[in-house]
């Protein structure tokens, strides 16, 4: 869905160039997050997701050039 | 889909990173390298909130103009500027003031006369047509009600044969509804 967004708007050359799993123990170390969201996540998000909330992913893309005549 | 206004996420976002305080480096030490952290100021490094290391994929030359979507404290624009070097130029942009303000603080103690910070939305960036080489982002696309607004905005000012490298988060399957309608989920 993100990357038909960059599609959508002209990049090329679009890349998937890292993809991270980011889980209840990994949101724990932002200071954004209060332990009692923490809490309510564990509760209401099957354990089996604990591990795998969201993925942290890295998109590259370009800037398609003007085309070249000749 | 998003469960909240543009102008209500908005106000949720910048109250959170504008009331936000750290004192430890782990999500700092989870990301980059001890001798990038090493080089940095200290509140740049405690308030590093991003979800990757853009800067690592973005292929950084020096000379080349990058601009930082949603700069927050400043780490990855820090690292940008390092990266481009003094012929270049790292401009964070960034819509919650007290990120702006800790962001130009940590440019002035590293001396960096090639980081700009700036106020202003990522949907509507400030920098004109075509002016940007490189742009990056960390962990907050995924913040905008309007994502492909943000992109195309990003696309404007990118010179052709610019490069993006944006890091975020997404979904791999659904959170259950009562996770999505939280303002603590939006901010985060």
């Amino acid at each position: 869905m993100l990357l038909k967004k960059f599609f959508n708007v002209g990049f090329e050359e679009i890349d998937v160039v890292e993809r991270t799993p980011f889980g209840l123990e990994d949101l724990s170390r932002y200071p954004l997050f209060a332990p009692d969201f923490l809490d309510f996540l564990r509760r209401v998000v099957p354990s089996e997701r604990h591990r795998e909330l969201v993925y942290s992913i890295t998109i590259v893309a370009q800037k398609p050039r003007p085309a070249t005549t000749f | 889909m998003s469960y909240f206004t543009e102008q209500d996420a908005r106000s949720i976002i910048r109250n959170a990173y504008g009331e936000v305080q750290s004192d430890d480096t782990k999500v700092a030490a989870s990301i980059y390298g001890a001798e990038e952290i090493a080089g940095l100021p200290r509140s740049a490094v405690t308030l590093s909130l991003g979800v990757g290391h853009p800067v690592r994929h973005a292929g950084l030359k020096p000379g080349e103009m990058v601009l930082d979507l949603g700069c927050g404290a400043g780490i990855d624009t820090l690292l940008a500027a390092l990266a481009v070097g003094p012929k270049g130029k790292a401009v964070g942009l960034d819509m919650t003031p007290e990120m702006v303000k800790r962001a130009r603080e940590n440019a002035v103690l590293m001396g960096l006369e090639n980081a700009q910070i700036r106020e202003g939305l990522m949907e509507e960036n400030p920098l004109p047509d075509a002016s940007v080489d490189v742009v990056i982002s960390n962990g907050v696309l995924n913040l905008s009600t309007r994502q492909s607004r943000v992109l195309a905005e990003a696309f404007r000012v990118m010179r052709p044969g610019g490069r993006v490298s944006i890091t975020d988060l997404v979904l791999a399957e659904a959170l259950p509804e009562a996770v999505l309608k939280s303002p603590a989920a939006l901010a985060g």
